[in-house]
């Protein structure tokens, strides 16, 4: 198509940011330009001929476009590109560097789940899904994306205030010998051993055991 | 028998993650690949994935890392780290091989003459600094495999 | 001060302490009397001399450095043969390389005992193990006291302060010792001393 003379400065910033593989393109209006700034994206699959445009970010005004579903061969690697209108000027292609869904995504902490006895606690922890288009597409968990997937698990003892920790492979802690009446507090942490990746400890999830009979 | 080789994948991940957008941005080829295209890794056959990896660390050593010095003392000093990761990983490697654990199928054979093909196909330095940038395509590989 | 043409003498007693995988390069000054001498250290994996004609590689923290020793890890980073070489510099002047005698391989890097802790917490077996950085594991052997036939082993990847070992029974002893291990050289160092700890509540 025939691109108009190019003078309007560049969108900036123009990454992926990818939590659970839901791969979203981001960038930043370019500099001086206010309100009307609309931009078009497009994206490759790296080591394949073309370029390919999005049709639902075309003319768009926000500064972001949710790629996932482009990008969610996580087998492939990719570009994407933005290029910003401006009264009847542009500028150009803006491209991010290249992303790898493996290694480039962020993961959450694991949904951790809590039961008690009246001396023991058990915890159940349940690794995020990886992105999925619909509802109904068939779900996959990251421990199925990410083989060594492990899990870093943190028990406070809230009245002596010590705290341990577990490494486990499996999802299950059972944790027995504990003090009656005492509240504990769990948290864990998904860790891949290669490539590094880290999610950040789910927030605490507290609980009493029982009085003692 | 199956080729058990212990892999210091976690450094050679970490060096090359350190230059990763280093390297990759000296590769301006967005509509070629060295590794994965027309062909997959993720396509060879559990039994050719031994000789595959043998193929390929051998060709990172013989032909890829000489051609990748820069101009960035780090970068340098990163691509050293991995290149005699590679090498001592290529021995081990070798020692499977000669006990006949590592053996080459036809698949395997195709596919390296691929890879090969897609070296030559452009000039020396360019396709050396593509296939270093395509690292990660190997290590990501050689994790899901393992 | 060195007159001209005057030959700046190449460092000597050049040697590489490595102890858990940590490598540093150490030589002994050149003195000139009245000015400061500077040094600059290069490596050469296996790779550079097979497969590169035997080139080095500057280390840069290292260069001009007036420091008489480098650290090496971050760039010894694979189980093969190196050489490292460093010679003096003054302005213009620059003495010979001198070059270590042999090779070093960071498989020979000597492994001591880790820092334990073995605690007891209410029924819980613990244990606090110092930090050693990624290279490292760490593999707990623990047993009930007089029970030396069942030792269980526990391999500790990560550390993050108090690990959970396992449950103790009521009043009993338990004994705890530990080795470091390294993954990429294969090797382990040998057992702290072992420390022993007493469950709460009174022996079954």
């Amino acid at each position: 198509s025939g691109e108009l003379y190019c003078s309007l400065p560049n969108p900036r910033n123009v990454r992926f940011e990818s939590i659970n593989m839901k791969n979203v393109l981001h960038w930043s209006a370019p500099e001086g330009t206010g309100v009307g700034v609309v931009y078009k994206v497009k994206y490759a699959v790296y080591g394949v001929g073309k370029w390919i445009r999005k049709p639902e970010c075309r003319n768009i005004n926000r500064t972001w476009c949710d790629l996932s579903s482009e990008t969610s061969d996580y087998e492939e690697q990719y570009y994407a590109s933005v290029k910003a209108f401006l009264n009847g000027t542009c500028s150009d292609w803006m491209e991010t560097t290249r992303f790898n869904p493996l290694t480039d995504t962020k993961i959450d902490p694991p949904m951790v789940s809590v039961s008690s006895t009246d001396r023991s606690i058990s915890i159940i922890l349940t690794a995020p899904e990886k992105w999925k288009r619909s509802p109904e597409e068939e779900s996959i968990s990251l421990l199925q994306v990410y083989p060594g997937l492990q899990y870093n698990v943190s028990v406070l003892n809230k009245k002596t205030k010590k705290r341990w920790f577990f490494s486990i492979s499996n999802n299950t802690l059972v944790v027995p010998w504990l003090e009656p009446g005492t509240t504990y507090c769990v948290s864990a942490q998904i860790h891949v051993t290669t490539p590094v990746l880290d999610s950040g400890f789910s927030k605490e999830h507290c609980i009493t055991t029982l009085k003692d009979k | 028998g199956a080729c058990r080789v212990s892999i210091s994948m976690t450094e050679i991940r970490a060096g090359f993650t350190a230059i990763k957008t280093n390297i990759q941005s000296r590769d301006p080829i967005r509509t070629l690949s060295i590794l994965s295209h027309p062909h997959s890794l993720h396509k060879v056959k559990s039994s050719d994935r031994c000789c595959i990896t043998y193929q390929l660390f051998t060709f990172y050593v013989d032909k890829v890392f000489k051609h990748c010095r820069t101009e960035d003392s780090f970068v340098n000093r990163k691509i050293s780290s991995i290149a005699n990761s590679f090498l001592s990983t290529r021995r081990k490697l070798g020692q499977c091989r000669e006990q006949n654990n590592c053996l080459c199928g036809e698949e395997s054979t195709e596919k390296f003459k691929q890879i090969l093909a897609n070296y030559e196909g452009l000039n020396v330095t360019s396709a050396a600094m593509k296939s270093l940038g395509e690292l990660d395509i190997l290590l990501d590989w050689m994790e899901k495999s393992r | 001060v060195l007159g001209g043409a005057a030959l700046l003498p190449a460092p000597q007693s050049i040697s590489i302490l490595s102890t858990n995988m940590k490598h540093f390069l150490t030589w002994s000054p050149v003195i000139v009397q009245g000015a400061t001498v500077r040094y600059s250290v290069e490596f050469q994996g296996e790779y550079e001399r097979e497969y590169a004609n035997g080139s080095w590689i500057p280390i840069s923290e290292c260069s001009l450095t007036t420091a008489t020793v480098c650290n090496l890890t971050e760039d010894i980073s694979a189980t093969v043969a190196y050489k490292l070489r460093v010679r003096a510099e003054l302005g213009a002047t620059r003495s010979q390389w001198g070059t270590t005698k042999g090779f070093f391989n960071r498989a020979m890097t000597s492994l001591t005992p880790p820092l334990l802790r073995a605690v007891a917490d209410g029924h819980h077996l613990l244990v606090e193990l110092a930090d050693m950085g990624p290279s490292f594991q760490f593999w707990v052997l623990y047993w009930r006291k007089g029970q030396e036939s069942r030792v269980q082993q526990k391999v500790v990847k990560e550390v993050s302060s108090v690990v959970h070992l396992d449950t103790m029974e009521a009043g009993a002893e338990y004994c705890v010792k530990a080795q470091t291990h390294v993954e990429a050289i294969n090797r382990s160092s040998s057992f702290s001393p072992t420390q022993c700890v007493r469950a709460q509540g009174d022996t079954s």
